[in-house]
């Protein structure tokens, strides 16, 4: 096959480094054997490497966060203020991965768990924090046991604790074990739920520079992000940031999930062409069906139709242009033989779930978005009713305490808006409002 | 000071106030449910978005652009903004919904969302007449709904402690009374439990909630969804007339309305006072209201027998006459008013007596850090002010026991309850009692019972444990024609609610009793002694400028807050 040229440039010949093809790299001594631990040792005992390049040389590379909404990393560790010896700061490592079809943190939690660490260290380091926290979702109960243990190897080695490799830097990190909820993975609900408190979302400003855990500076990154840094620094930001798309650039794990032969996590540059996706990395379609829809990143980025991906990347210049967003580039194929009623009903019912109830237009939007949408899979729906539910969507969109409410909002607006007919097609003939009262899930 | 425009209209203020404080204060009634001025801001019910602009500022200059009619050129927010948790800047922009479309819609669509789920039985809510969700929707509101489906059902009539019922289905999740748990009262008592539209407030497993303080959640909870045990569904709100007064359960004096239906007093609730209570009320201070409806004497009384009020006041007057005033006691007290004690000295020292004295209620113990005191009485302060000091109670009933009292003057306190004597040792003291309840346990040794009004029934001064002179108002009327009491109710009458005080002035329970500067002047006469007074207002006129204790505690000063007396003239 002809390779075509994208973005992700030669990515066939991709050698991976955030999951690296190592046996047991999850044991200490197999990742120090490769090359583990050695960034955090070049950061602490080189005198280059003060906290403020290490913040630049994640600048330069050019890297996004990985959790969701594309942050660019180094500008957030330079939010953190001034170092004030008598005020505390933290880091956060949000391991809470909860969006549907979204599966990438995982792996690297159970298959490069130092790579993690390493990365908080270094990231700590750099904003001159002492204490990192990694939230990890409940459900993940044998990763978070693996973690565990190789953290108390790290201990012993001195890798993380006081004093790190005879330094003067010391930094704890502390997992943290949720108790299964995706609002926990919304920053300030995950520094409410570690608090102790009921995981609700908080107000910004103030932002968790300014005031996060414990009412101290904080910053919140994805564990993929965090995982990049080591890289970062061995390689050079330089290096990163010519890796995939140069304005989103760097390795990404792309989740793949849905009617594909080959449904898994991989490792490739961003800026892969979606296509080339799809058909050779995750082995093209599953019974040779058609594609007829997909999700770039995460339940919550907009719907694709099958004839929208063509020339389409991974990264979010190119997604936004074809109406969409990266997210967590966990992308759910669907094939011809999907039901788009009934899958949006699913996502519905998963919003109206975890919605944590705070504010008005998301506790009562989502559950009212799940009845409408229920009604018309149910074929008992209106026409009518597709004006409604964008109406709610304009009702919940952008005016909430946290992003869930949007997120709920935008798969009805973009699988109505792109794929009207369908819903039009189930709804009822029958000329009574309503077609009677339905039961609420 | 900064300026600030809202709706086109710029003015200035003062310090840091949050957006949406800084707009109700300036009239501009912008509606909100979770918003409450003592606590944190989560800015969770939605309800007060505007929008906000800010000037746009120059990177190069660090100045604002200038348009070209010279105006900074204001920079919007991209998202409609909450106002209670934005502080108010210098040179902000703000559009409410009288000036701007967007947020009018943004108003309507939340309270659509408030009221899918909401019960909407207004017709049998307590809430309903008083409701800030009822109000917001009638004014900012959709018309109609379009919610087809059945609402979400969640428990109801929940004892969540003592005093207070939840029902679930009302609660619109403000969550002010779990914060009024964790921010005010520090009990944590309450949270909320469930996830999403299942939310609703509740104990943590094995804990009630039954904090000192637990109805405050009942006024703040801007629905229906939190009732008083106490006095749920027992009249509506338009049924009632409401007065501003003080609470006399402690020494705090913490500023209520009385609420009164056919001349009874239903229900006590708090009333804004900085000074005092702030936003809050003990439930002690709500829920010790029977007495003033409850076991009320018929009328005087001459050794138990009803007597007409003249025949009454002249047998007291007799009592007092001709007897060595050394051989009087007369016992001012902490319950009554300083008018009426100041009058009770004035009588005292009339026939030769010492100065009176007052029984301490104190309970030891009892009191906190907050609103509660272990003085049970409301005026201790007052009395002192006016030299009326606590009586040594062991001399005093020995004295009593030895018969060295002829007449024993009790004011306003039950002397046999409070443990100074017994009815026995009484047999051979001529007693005259103003009481308030006929449950007074001195009733039987009183030779002359005069039934005394009681704080809700007048008009007077109370002085509380800070130093705080306040007033008392009449929240009821009494049997009989007094036309100061009368003028009082007329001025103290805020009516919320456009009804008629038709059920105030109710024919039904009036108490045949008389306020102690209406009783003492005409027991004065008969001893040929003038207290010519118009009325209360003019004893503390008087008191006022011939008191240092009441420096300032004119009537007009005091009005609705009270005015803190200096430090001097307590002699503790
Ligand atoms: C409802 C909701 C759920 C989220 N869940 C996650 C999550 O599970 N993991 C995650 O890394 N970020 C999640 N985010 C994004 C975080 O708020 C935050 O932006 C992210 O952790 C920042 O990391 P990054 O800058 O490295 O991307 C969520 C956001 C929202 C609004
Ligand atoms: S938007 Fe939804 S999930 Fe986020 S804080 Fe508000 S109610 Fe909670
Ligand atoms: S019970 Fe009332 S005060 Fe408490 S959260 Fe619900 S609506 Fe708010
Ligand atoms: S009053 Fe501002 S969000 Fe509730």
């Amino acid at each position: 096959m002809e390779a075509k040229k994208t973005k992700a440039g030669d990515w066939r010949s991709y050698q991976r480094v955030l999951l690296p093809p190592v046996k047991d790299l999850h044991k200490l001594d197999v990742y120090e054997n490769n090359e583990g631990y050695k960034a955090l040792r070049e950061v602490l005992t080189t005198a280059k490497w003060d906290p403020t390049s290490v913040t630049n040389e994640v600048k330069k590379s050019g890297l996004k966060g990985r959790g969701g909404a594309g942050f660019p990393t180094g500008l957030k560790w330079s939010f953190m203020p001034p170092v004030d010896p008598n005020i505390p700061r933290f880091l956060c490592c949000n391991g809470d991965e909860s969006e549907p079809g979204t599966f990438k943190d995982r792996q690297l939690m159970e298959y490069n768990p130092h790579l993690v660490f390493e990365g908080m260290l270094i990231a700590s380091y750099a904003m001159s924090i002492k204490t990192g926290y990694l939230y990890i979702r409940g459900e993940f109960a044998d990763w978070i046991t693996l973690m565990e243990e190789e953290l108390e190897k790290a201990y012993a080695k001195g890798y993380v604790g006081k004093n790190i490799m005879g330094s003067d830097f010391s930094c704890d990190i502390v997992i943290h074990k949720g108790a299964g909820a995706y609002i926990c993975g919304e920053e300030s609900s995950l520094m409410s739920s570690l608090e102790g408190q009921r995981a609700y979302p908080r107000v910004k400003p103030p932002f968790p520079a300014q005031k996060g855990v414990w009412g101290y500076p904080t910053t919140i990154n994805n564990v993929e992000t965090l995982a990049c840094a080591p890289l970062i620094i061995n390689k050079g930001g330089e290096w990163f940031s010519k890796i995939g798309a140069p304005s989103h650039p760097g390795p990404v794990l792309y989740g793949i999930s849905g009617h594909v032969n080959r449904p898994g996590v991989f490792e490739y540059p961003t800026g892969m062409l979606i296509t080339d996706l799809i058909d050779e990395v995750a082995g093209g379609m599953r019974g040779g069906k058609k594609l007829k829809a997909l999700i770039p990143g995460g339940s919550s980025t907009p719907i694709l139709r099958a004839d929208m991906i063509e020339g389409v990347t991974m990264d979010a210049d190119s997604l936004r242009d074809a109406g969409s967003m990266m997210g967590t580039s966990g992308m759910l194929i669907m094939d011809e033989d999907v039901d788009i009623v009934s899958w949006l009903r699913r996502i519905t019912h998963f919003y109206h779930h975890e919605t944590c109830g705070q504010c008005t237009p998301c506790r009562e939007g989502t559950g009212w978005l799940e009845n409408i949408v229920t009604r018309l899979d149910e074929g008992n729906g209106q026409l009518r009713d597709l004006d409604i539910l964008l109406d709610l969507c304009t009702q919940m969109e952008g005016r909430t305490v946290c992003a869930l409410a949007d997120a709920a909002a935008w798969p009805v607006r973009y699988t109505i808006d792109r794929f009207r007919s369908e819903f039009e097609a189930k709804c009822s003939t029958d000329s009574v409002p309503g077609g009677g009262v339905l039961e609420t899930a | 000071m900064p300026n600030i425009t809202v709706d086109n209209e710029t003015f200035e203020f003062d310090g840091q106030p949050r957006l949406l404080q800084l707009c109700l204060e300036t009239g501009v009634d912008l509606p909100h449910f979770c918003y409450h001025p003592s606590m944190s801001a989560p800015a969770n019910c939605r309800q007060c978005l505007v929008e906000v602009g800010m000037p746009q500022i120059n990177r190069d200059t660090g100045k604002p652009n200038l348009d070209e009619s010279g105006q900074p050129v204001i920079q919007f927010m991209p998202k409609l903004q909450t106002s209670c948790s934005l502080d108010a800047a210098a040179g902000m922009v703000v559009r409410t919904h009288k000036s701007s479309e967007l947020v009018k819609r943004a108003q309507k669509d939340n309270l659509e969302f408030l009221l899918i789920n909401h019960p909407l039985d207004c017709p049998i809510c307590d809430q309903a007449g008083h409701c800030p969700l009822q109000n917001q929707t009638y004014k900012h509101g959709p018309e109609g709904s379009r919610f087809e489906f059945r609402k979400v059902g969640k428990p109801k009539q929940i004892d969540l402690g003592p005093n207070v019922v939840l029902d679930g289905e009302r609660c619109i999740n403000c969550t002010r009374c779990v914060r009024f748990t964790s921010e005010i009262s520090k009990s944590h008592q309450l949270t909320i439990i469930e996830r999403g539209v299942r939310n609703y407030p509740m104990t943590p497993p094995g804990i009630e909630f039954d904090e000192p303080y637990s109805m405050n959640v009942i006024d703040i909870c801007p629905v229906g969804a939190l009732t008083s045990k106490d006095s749920r569904f027992r009249a509506r709100i338009w049924e009632m007339s409401k007065t501003a007064s003080i609470s006399t359960v402690n020494a705090r004096g913490a500023n209520c309305f009385y609420w009164v239906k056919d001349n009874k007093i239903v229900e006590v609730t708090p009333r804004t006072n900085m000074d005092v209570n702030e936003y809050w009320l003990a439930d002690e201070d709500r829920l010790d209201y029977r007495k003033f409806n409850d076991n009320r004497p018929l009328g005087p009384t001459i050794s138990g027998a009803d007597v007409a009020w003249d025949s009454a006041y002249k047998a007291v007057s007799d009592c007092l006459k001709g007897v060595d005033g050394t051989r009087i006691q007369f016992l001012g007290s902490a319950f009554a008013t300083v008018e009426d004690n100041y009058l009770l000295s004035k009588l005292a020292s009339a026939v030769g007596s010492a100065a009176p004295t007052y029984l301490a209620h104190n309970e030891v113990g009892h009191g906190d850090t907050w609103l509660r005191t272990d003085d049970r009485t409301p005026n201790t302060n007052g009395c002192e002010r006016l030299g009326i000091h606590a009586a040594d109670v062991a001399a005093l009933k020995s004295r009593i026991q030895s018969g060295e009292v002829d007449v024993l003057y009790v004011l306003e306190d039950d002397p046999v309850a409070a443990g100074l004597c017994s009815v026995a040792d009484l047999s051979g003291v001529k007693v005259v009692l103003h009481y308030y309840n006929s449950t007074n346990q001195t009733l039987p040794a009183a030779d002359v019972a005069i039934p005394a009004a009681m704080a809700v029934e007048t008009v007077g001064t109370l002085v509380n444990d800070q130093g705080h002179a306040q007033r008392l108002r009449p929240a009821k009327s009494i049997a009989g024609v007094n036309r100061t009491l009368s003028m009082e109710i007329g001025k103290c009458r805020a009516d919320r609610h456009g009804t008629p005080f038709d059920k105030w002035y109710d024919e039904s329970n009036l108490v045949n009793c008389q306020p102690g500067w209406v009783s003492i002047p005409r027991i004065a006469a008969g001893l040929n002694v003038e207290m010519n007074y118009k009325g209360p207002r003019n004893i503390m006129a008087e008191l006022s400028s011939a008191n240092d204790g009441f420096s300032g505690a004119t009537y007009e000063a005091m009005g609705e807050h009270g005015v803190r007396l200096s430090e001097m003239g307590v002699t503790a």
